[in-house]
C-alpha cells in the first residue's frame, strides 16, 4: 500500500514538476529564443573555428577572428542594406495610399469580374485587402524584432552568446555531459554525437542554402529591375527556410509588388520564371551539394511542424520548426533503437 | 607538520595534480608518443568520472563508444551472470579500446572493486581530435593499430597452437 502512495506521490511531483518546467519556459520564450537563436548561430559557425583550429589558432583567436569577419558583414550590412531596405519598406506603404497602385488594382479586380463571372456581384475590395495585407506584414516585420526584447538588446545579447558558445560551448557540454549519472552517461554521449551528426549537416546546409538563395534571389530582381529587390529578395533567402511554403511565399510576395507598382503582366511573369528557375537551380545543384545528410522527414510531418511552430512562437518558430523536429526525430529513433540493441542483443 | 601557508608553496600542490593527470596519460600506451602539449590537447577532451566501490562502469551487451583509462582505483572485468572474472586494472591500465574503432555491443562487463576515478576517451573525441589537431590524432590512430595488429597476432599465434594440439589429439583418437 505505502509503495502505491509512494509512486503515487512521485508520479504526481514529477508532473507537477514538468508543468512548472513548461510554465517557466512559456513565460520566458521571448528571452530562450534570443538564446536559440545565438547557439544554432553558433552550432553553424563551429565547424569555422574548428577549421581555424586545425590552422593552427588557439580557440579564444579563432573565435576573435570569426567576431572580426562577423563584425565587419554587421557593419556593412547596417550601412548598406539596412537603410534602402527601411527606404522600401517606406515607399511600399506610400504607394500603396497613392492612386497610382490603386489604379493598378482596379484593373486587376476588372480583369477577374470579366473573367470570372460567378465574382461579379461579388464586392471584392482587394484595394483594401491588400492595404490591410501589407500594413500587417510591415508591421509583424518590425514588431517581430521590437517584441522579442527591443532591438538594441537583442543586437547585443545574441553576439554576446554566440561569442561564448563558440569559445565555451565544447567545455560547457562537457561539462554538462558530467553531471549525468555514470549509468546513463555512455549512452547520452552517443546520443549527442549522433544527434549532432545528423543535425549539424542539415542546419549548416540550410544556413547556406539560404544565403545563396537570398543572394541569388537579390541578383534576379535586381535585373529584372523589380523594386524594392533587396527586401523581398533577403526575404526569398530567409523563407527559403521554411520548407514548402517559403519558396511560395517569396515568389508570391514579388509579383503582388510588381502588381501593386505598374502591374506589367511580362515582369510580373518574367518574376515568376526567375523564382521558378532559382528553385529548379536551388533542388538540382544547390540542395544535393550544399544540404548534404539531410534528415528525411515526411513531407506531412514537415508542414505540421512549421504549422505547430508558427502557432506557438509565430514567424521565427515557423524557421526553427524544422531543425527542432529533425532534432526530436533523431533522438527519438536513437533511443528506439538503443532499446532494441539492448534487450535484443 | 604543520606547515605554514605563507611560506610553503600552496600552488605546488594543484600544478602536481595537473603534472600526475599527463603523467597518467603518457603512460598509457595509446598515448605515449605524445609531446605534453599534445597530451594537453588531449586532457581537455577526456571525461572524468567517478564511481563508487561496484559501480557498474558498463555492461556485457550494451552498445560501447569508446575507452576508459584509470587514474586511481580498481576495476574488474568481468563475464557471463556468473561474473567470472577474466582481469583486475588499476592505475594506468586501460579498457574497452576496441569500442574506439568498432561499434558493437560490449564483449564483458567492467566493475569498479574500489572508489575509481577514470578518464573516459570516446569516438566522437577521437573523431573531434583527428579533425582539430590530425597530428595528434595521427599519432593516436597509429598506435591503435600497432596495438590491435599485435593483439591480432597474438591471437594467430594462440589459434595456431591451439589448433597443433587439436590436430595431435585427434591423431591420438585414431
Amino acid at each position: 500500500m505505502d509503495v502505491t502512495v509512494n509512486r503515487f506521490l512521485k508520479i504526481v511531483l514529477s508532473i507537477m514538476f514538468l508543468l512548472a518546467i513548461g510554465w517557466v519556459v512559456v513565460e520566458l520564450s521571448s528571452i530562450l529564443i534570443i538564446f536559440i537563436i545565438g547557439a544554432l548561430l553558433a552550432y553553424i559557425l563551429d565547424p569555422i573555428t574548428s577549421f581555424l583550429e586545425y590552422k593552427g589558432l588557439s580557440r579564444t583567436s579563432a573565435t576573435a577572428v570569426i567576431f572580426l569577419c562577423l563584425a565587419l558583414l554587421l557593419f556593412i550590412f547596417i550601412y548598406f542594406i539596412v537603410p534602402p531596405i527601411i527606404d522600401q519598406i517606406k515607399v511600399i506603404q506610400y504607394n500603396l495610399g497613392s492612386g497610382k497602385s490603386a489604379e493598378t488594382i482596379n484593373r486587376i479586380e476588372q480583369f477577374i469580374r470579366n473573367n470570372l463571372p460567378m465574382l461579379k456581384d461579388v464586392n471584392l475590395d482587394l484595394q483594401n485587402k491588400l492595404n490591410t495585407a501589407v500594413n500587417h506584414f510591415s508591421n509583424s516585420i518590425f514588431s517581430l524584432v521590437g517584441s522579442v526584447i527591443s532591438i538594441i538588446t537583442t543586437l547585443v545579447i545574441i553576439p554576446f552568446v554566440v561569442f561564448f558558445l563558440l569559445k565555451d560551448g565544447r567545455a560547457l557540454i562537457k561539462s554538462m555531459v558530467s553531471i549525468i549519472p555514470n549509468r546513463y552517461f555512455e549512452i547520452t554521449l552517443n546520443l549527442i554525437y549522433k544527434t549532432d551528426k545528423q543535425i549539424g549537416g542539415y542546419l549548416r546546409g540550410q544556413f547556406f542554402d539560404a544565403l545563396i538563395i537570398g543572394f541569388l534571389s537579390v541578383v534576379a530582381l535586381w535585373v529584372l529591375n523589380v523594386p524594392y529587390f533587396l527586401l523581398i529578395g533577403a526575404f526569398a533567402g530567409l523563407a527559403n527556410m521554411v520548407p514548402y511554403i517559403g519558396p511560395l511565399t517569396g515568389a508570391v510576395i514579388a509579383i503582388l509588388v510588381v502588381t501593386i507598382t505598374n502591374g506589367a503582366v511580362n515582369q510580373m511573369l518574367m518574376v515568376a520564371g526567375a523564382f521558378a528557375l532559382i528553385q529548379l537551380l536551388d533542388n538540382v545543384l544547390v540542395q544535393p551539394i550544399v544540404v548534404a545528410r539531410s534528415v528525411q522527414m515526411h513531407p506531412l510531418l514537415v508542414i505540421f511542424a512549421v504549422i505547430v511552430g508558427g502557432q506557438f512562437f509565430g514567424v521565427i518558430g515557423m524557421f526553427l520548426a524544422v531543425p527542432a523536429a529533425a532534432i526530436l526525430k533523431v533522438f527519438v529513433l536513437e533511443i528506439y533503437y538503443l532499446y532494441k540493441k539492448v534487450n535484443f542483443a | 607538520m604543520h606547515e605554514d601557508s605563507l611560506w610553503t608553496n600552496i600552488f605546488r600542490l594543484k600544478s602536481g595534480e595537473k603534472e600526475d593527470i599527463l603523467t597518467v596519460l603518457k603512460r598509457i600506451p595509446l598515448f605515449q608518443d605524445l609531446t605534453r602539449k599534445e597530451l594537453r590537447q588531449l586532457e581537455r577532451i577526456l571525461h572524468q568520472r567517478t564511481y563508487k566501490k561496484d559501480e557498474v562502469i558498463f555492461s556485457e551487451g550494451e552498445p560501447g563508444v569508446g575507452m576508459y583509462i584509470i587514474e586511481s582505483g580498481q576495476v574488474r572485468i568481468t563475464l557471463g551472470n556468473e561474473q567470472k572474472v577474466l582481469a583486475v586494472l588499476s592505475k594506468g591500465d586501460f579498457f574497452g579500446e576496441m569500442a574506439l574503432l568498432l561499434e558493437a555491443p560490449r564483449t564483458a562487463s567492467a566493475i569498479a572493486s574500489k572508489p575509481s576515478r577514470l578518464y573516459g576517451f570516446f569516438q566522437p573525441d577521437l573523431f573531434s581530435i583527428l579533425e582539430t589537431y590530425p597530428r595528434t590524432g595521427n599519432k593516436i590512430l597509429l598506435r591503435l593499430s600497432q596495438m590491435i595488429a599485435e593483439r591480432l597476432r597474438h591471437s594467430n599465434l594462440e589459434n595456431r597452437e591451439l589448433r597443433n594440439k587439436l590436430n595431435s589429439l585427434l591423431k591420438k583418437e585414431d
